[in-house]
């Protein structure tokens, strides 16, 4: 299985380098358009996406992060660090089974 | 609560299912201890997972953007792609509680040195191991947060059982096992009662029975 990223141009430069192939969007269509097309493809094992490209298209990233199935997918954070505002990890799970953790 | 027969056979078979609810019970109450411990012990990796990947990241964000300052954009590029480092991903499964949980192995193939020292920036040495140092994490990053995912909804279930036999099955067996037992009594009262009015009055009537 392989990495694949979808994100801005340093991204792509970036994780290029270490063998990671990528797309750089810009607009929510084409984020759109190359989310669909990377998950339809069965040998990709983790989809990396930065967060800012992740907010342009969020219904279907959060979709694929409840459901429990292929590729897995992990917001980073881009060139301008982490976006503010984002529910942490902690947060995510307690809203979602309705009990708190810790 | 379920109307049952007062009978001796509903009694003895409400009273199994009843110490099996509370088996199924106490079982799924250890399972719910257990998931919960694991979930915890995930999410706090996760979250210094998460601080690590962000670290990582932008010191390999500030050390590209060296290497571009210093070389330009158009060099930094096709030396990128004369890097051969190719990543790929090793899948395994752990299973906790029956929960398939992934674990993710990012493999590098090697091809160094990928180009000549001469001429390039020390930058994007920099930038290539920060790259790869970062892509290892979020291989592991990914992993978590799919195991999170599938042992919380794992645990939902699992308390939705525990509450249904806690709030609900339970104390329905248990008040109809009750309600059955006062039933038996009372009618083995009654009984008791019955017989020994018909024994006082045979005992009385005995001697008006004339001895033929």
């Amino acid at each position: 299985m392989k990495y694949y990223l979808l994100g801005d141009e340093d991204a792509v430069l970036g994780f290029g380098m270490v063998g990671v192939a990528g797309r750089a969007v810009a607009s929510a269509a084409e984020a759109a358009a190359a989310f669909d097309e990377a998950c339809a493809d069965s040998d990709l094992g983790i989809l990396i996406i930065t967060e800012r490209v992740a907010q342009l298209i969020r219904p279907r990233v959060d979709r694929l992060v409840y459901s429990d199935d292929f590729p897995l997918l992990v917001e980073i954070p881009d060139r301008q660090g982490r976006m503010a505002g984002r529910p942490g990890i902690r947060d995510t799970v307690n809203a979602a089974i309705g009990i708190k953790l810790g | 609560m379920k109307q049952v027969a007062p009978t001796k056979t509903n009694l003895i078979k409400l009273r199994d299912e009843l110490k099996f609810a509370r088996m199924g019970h106490e079982l799924l109450d250890q399972k719910r201890n257990i998931l919960v411990v694991e979930l915890l012990t995930l999410v706090d990796q996760a979250v210094e997972y998460e601080a690590k990947v962000d670290a990582s990241l932008a010191k390999a964000y500030a050390e590209l953007e060296n290497a571009v300052l210093g070389m330009g954009k158009l060099k930094v590029g096709s030396l990128a792609s004369a890097i051969d480092l190719r990543s790929s991903i090793r899948l395994k499964q752990r299973r906790v509680m029956g929960v398939a949980l992934p674990v993710v192995d990012t493999a590098f193939a090697d091809g160094g040195p990928y180009y000549s020292p001469m001429d390039t920036s020390v930058s994007i040495d920099g930038a290539v191991a920060a790259f790869r140092y970062a892509l290892g994490l979020l291989g592991r990053l990914a992993e978590l947060k799919l195991s999170i995912t599938r042992l919380a909804s794992e645990l939902r279930k699992t308390i939705r059982k525990v509450n249904a036999l806690e709030k609900i099955a339970i104390p329905e067996l248990a008040e109809s096992l009750h309600y059955i037992q006062n039933r038996l009594e009372e009618s083995e009262r009654d009984m008791f009662v019955l017989m020994k009015r018909v024994k006082d009055r045979l005992s009385k009537t005995e001697p008006e029975v004339p001895q033929a």
